[in-house]
């Protein structure tokens, strides 16, 4: 009997001493959080939220915006997230930010303070993508009525989602991936960018949407290149495309090649690998980037015979022309920054630990003399559902 | 010392009420007094019928037939036992000892005949619906079969139906149920035991088994508790079931009831032991294990579906069990465990709700199992509108009112419909119970409470045992073999043995082999 008691006791010990993420909280006291943007002020920051207004994305729907962006001034990021309260009924849940938005400014200089926050804080996830606000503060960024889907932060998400997948120049940067990279002695991060497209001062008004083009629109930008944690330049779209060959962030994306008569032609590319290796050769570090692409021809608007098996290596020829051009003006826009966002300083410390350990102190030096071999293998398998294009015919 | 001890302890001091067995008092040689005897032991009641009748031509042997009107059938009575008795003409009397003897031997028409010695038995005896004869001068009686209460025919059952399989249950009638499973097992190994269980009703009990495939000590284990029961009446086979269980406080069920005689049949076949209340169709079935359960005669009817039924089941027992108290855990402690869209959503069905989610849970429940079991009572036209009303309290009003949120509709239709999935109703009452107790467990301590009370249940189960045999065999202990028809349900040709530790002496069930291709094609 007394055993028994123990063992009754013992559980509800159990029940009641451990610790966890176990604070109960009504659905309906929640503050949804789906995106935070952060401007700099001047002594500390500017926090924006996007809460959602659950009523406005439900079935029956209602009048009101579907999310409210609260704004608070504060010197660290906590504080302002905190503040929120004196303009919100709910607190704010952070678990379901789908956003991080930093302005320009604050990432000029240096996010890492922001960052911390975001790693400590229990109720975040990981999963979130981290942009730059380019040209525009956060604040706008977040206050933008958006087409299609309701919630900014989650229409920026799945747009950022779908476009690294289908389209080469982004790539969704998470907040471990980002910690990870300005950690790294050997690699920096990148981040892509968001703008604001359009009539800024409308994006604020439900007008937006009500037009079949909407005279404002939240579009990505090519990357921005890191050093640490600060922002110190941009790449453009090509040199974008080349980072994320060789990174092998390309799923699927593309690319138009010159047709030898004139004319273009694009290819799709289905399946693509990217590797970067360092080496060290006679005492001088070496990088190379290997990159195989497969893809198909996707739009022909030139004259070319298709069926003849010749016009597919003098394709491919050309294709990876274009590749190795992409990658080595990115490097080149790389070593003008001097960041190694390609991570070659990791890739030699990989090969040669020792060798990196001598030379890590000055590899923001040494980087921009890296020398740099690209190969890109591309391979062209088919011409889609039709052989060669009916412009041909037309014009012999 | 718990109050609930000491309870039960004064219980059990308390003497029962004196009915116990008067010492036997013999018959006398008088007929008057035996009958006057008998009259007054049964208050002089009226449906005791006494009917006096001269065998000879002198008036010298005077003899009394007794029945009770209504159990005994008087068409029987009158053809096999006052007509023969008139018309004797006492030709062959010569041989014998005593005339009664005689009536016993050559007179009677009735099936079986019994002899009587004290009034006891010959209570007993009219109370079954026998013919009583009494005789001049002689302190014995005969008892002549005569039984004919109407009993509701064999009908189709209605607690547990099948698509494909024999429509036939259990009636109330004892004697009916034992032909229904000798009809169902031509074998003389199948035996049968009676007793009389009930102090004031002395109701028949019957215990059935396949001898040879039997668990010895199953059957020994099954008469001692028998032994041990000390009741005035036993109304269904529900008393003896909890007067026999093994574990007292445990709601789960380690006898299962079937009204179905082929279910009985099966598990006869298994080596199981079914237990027949006289007055009842629902029959008992013992030993038995958690798995079974969630088996439905239609498993081994249909050609197999390699268990998909049967893992459907086992999702909506644990769907029955869990889901109001997943969704109350998942939406106040684990917000983030949701998707970004699905948590919205949630969120905006949510708004304007009065309740805690766990409130609202419970109310809907609340109000789902009031109108199942008003459901269960009410008189069949009745039913509909009790259908409507709860469609529309449940379905309708309650959301657009915002009592309740959607999302909850869902949960607990959902909740509703994995439970009738359960084939076992007896399994039913404890889940149903057992939901709300995990319900608060999910509203004070989330994931965590759900975990920690399903580990205790789940200790709870393995720890159980029906008649020394353990209540989660196969699965724990886990036994190879068993898993062909637990989870899964094999192709018939491979279930070769019966279950290792019922039956456990004579295993080989069959030893079939498979369909087979022709050899050559016609």
């Amino acid at each position: 009997m007394r055993r028994k008691w123990m063992a009754i006791f013992i559980c509800f010990l159990l029940v009641v001493t451990p610790t966890g993420c176990w604070s109960r909280r009504e659905l309906d006291t929640l503050g949804l959080a789906t995106g935070a943007g952060i401007d700099q002020t001047e002594n500390g920051y500017r926090v924006s939220v996007q809460v959602v207004n659950p009523e406005q994305i439900a079935e029956t729907g209602g009048q009101g915006p579907p999310v409210t962006t609260l704004q608070t001034e504060a010197d660290t990021l906590f504080e302002c997230l905190r503040k929120l309260t004196i303009k919100s009924p709910r607190k704010a849940y952070f678990s379901h930010f789908r956003m991080i938005v930093i302005s320009e400014e604050v990432s000029r200089k240096g996010v890492r303070d922001i960052l911390d926050f975001f790693s400590r804080d229990h109720e975040t996830r990981t999963d979130f993508f981290i942009v730059i606000a380019k040209k525009t503060p956060a604040l706008d960024v977040l206050s933008h009525f958006t087409h299609i889907q309701k919630i900014p932060s989650q229409k920026l998400f799945d747009s950022l989602t779908t476009s690294q997948e289908a389209w080469a120049p982004t790539v969704g940067v998470q907040l471990d991936q980002l910690i990870t990279d300005i950690v790294s002695e050997g690699k920096e991060p990148v981040l892509t960018g968001v703008y604001v497209q359009g009539k800024n001062e409308i994006g604020n008004k439900e007008e937006n949407i009500r037009r079949i083009h909407p005279p404002a629109l939240l579009a990505y930008t090519p990357l921005g290149v890191l050093k640490k944690d600060r922002l110190v330049g941009w790449l453009n779209e090509r040199e974008s495309i080349g980072y994320n060959y060789a990174l092998n962030n390309v799923k699927n994306t593309v690319g138009d090649v010159p047709c030898p008569k004139g004319g273009k032609l694009v290819i799709e590319v289905v399946r693509s690998k990217g590797d970067i290796r360092g080496s060290v050769e006679n005492g001088v570090p070496h990088g190379k980037i290997n990159i195989q692409v497969e893809g198909n021809i996707g739009e022909v608007s030139c004259q070319i015979d298709l069926n003849d098996a010749q016009t597919y290596y003098e394709l491919e020829k050309r294709a990876e022309q274009r590749i190795k051009k992409y990658v080595l003006s990115s490097i080149k826009k790389s070593k003008q920054l001097q960041s190694d966002i390609f991570g070659f300083g990791d890739a030699i410390y990989r090969d040669n630990p020792r060798y990196w350990k001598k030379i890590k102190k000055d590899w923001d030096q040494r980087y921009p003399q890296l020398k740099v071999d690209v190969q890109v293998d591309v391979k062209l398998q088919g011409s889609g559902t039709v052989g060669n294009s009916f412009i041909q015919k037309m014009e012999k | 010392m718990p109050q609930w001890k000491r309870w039960s302890r004064n219980k059990g001091r308390q003497k029962p009420m004196s009915q116990e067995k008067p010492d036997t008092v013999w018959l006398k040689s008088d007929l008057t007094e035996n009958l006057l005897h008998i009259k007054q032991s049964f208050g002089n009641s009226s449906d005791l019928n006494i009917r006096e009748i001269f065998l000879d031509r002198d008036e010298k042997i005077c003899m009394a037939v007794l029945y009770m009107e209504g159990l005994a059938d008087e068409n029987q009575v009158q053809h096999f036992v006052i007509k023969p008795l008139i018309h004797d003409e006492n030709n062959y009397m010569d041989g014998y000892d005593s005339f009664l003897e005689y009536i016993k031997m050559r007179v009677i028409a009735g099936g079986s005949v019994q002899d009587l010695h004290d009034y006891h038995s010959v209570y007993t005896s009219l109370l079954s619906g026998r013919t009583v004869i009494l005789s001049e001068g002689i302190p014995r009686g005969i008892a002549v079969s005569s039984q004919g209460l109407e009993s509701r025919n064999v009908s189709e059952p209605i607690t547990e139906t099948v698509i494909r399989g024999p429509h036939e249950a259990f009636c109330e009638s004892l004697r009916k149920n034992i032909a229904l499973l000798r009809w169902r097992i031509k074998s003389p190994n199948l035996w049968l035991e009676t007793r009389k269980i009930g102090r004031v009703t002395g109701t028949n009990v019957a215990i059935m088994y396949i001898n040879g495939i039997v668990n010895e000590k199953v059957l020994k284990e099954l008469h001692s508790r028998l032994d041990r029961i000390d009741l005035d009446g036993v109304l269904e086979s529900g008393y003896i079931e909890q007067l026999i269980q093994d574990e007292k406080y445990s709601p789960f069920p380690t006898i299962d009831n079937t009204e179905r005689p082929d279910i009985a049949t099966a598990a006869l076949l298994e080596g199981r032991v079914i237990l027949l209340v006289d007055g009842t169709p629902f029959v008992l079935i013992l030993p038995v294990v958690f798995p079974q359960l969630l088996q439905s005669p239609e498993d081994y009817y249909n050609k197999t579906d390699y268990g998909f039924v049967r893992i459907l089941r086992y999702i909506s027992l644990f769907v029955s069990l869990l889901a109001p108290s997943l969704y109350v855990a998942v939406t106040t402690f684990h917000q983030e465990m949701l998707h970004t869209t699905l948590l919205i959503s949630l969120a905006a069905q949510r708004e304007g709700i009065p309740f805690p989610a766990f409130v609202e849970a419970v109310l809907m429940e609340f109000i789902f199992e009031t109108l199942r079991e008003a459901g269960l009572r009410m008189l069949r036209p009745v039913g509909t509108a009790i259908t409507i009303v709860g469609a529309l309290v449940l379905g309708e009003a309650a959301v657009q009112a915002g009592l309740v949120s959607p999302a909850m509709v869902i949960v607990v239709s959902i909740t509703a419909i994995s439970s009738f999935a359960i084939p076992s109703y007896e399994l039913r009452l404890p889940i149903r119970a057992l939901r709300f107790l995990f319900m608060a467990l999910a509203a004070s301590f989330g994931l965590y409470g759900i975990v920690l009370g399903g580990i205790t249940l789940l200790l709870h189960l393995t720890s159980l045992r029906s008649f020394g045999i353990p209540y989660m065999s196969p699965l724990a202990p886990f036994n190879i073999e068993g898993q062909k028809d637990t989870l899964f349900r094999f192709p018939l040709w491979l279930m070769k043995t019966r279950p290792r530790l019922i039956s456990q002496y004579n295993r080989v069930r069959q030893q079939s082999t498979g369909p087979r291709k022709p050899d050559s094609r016609p």
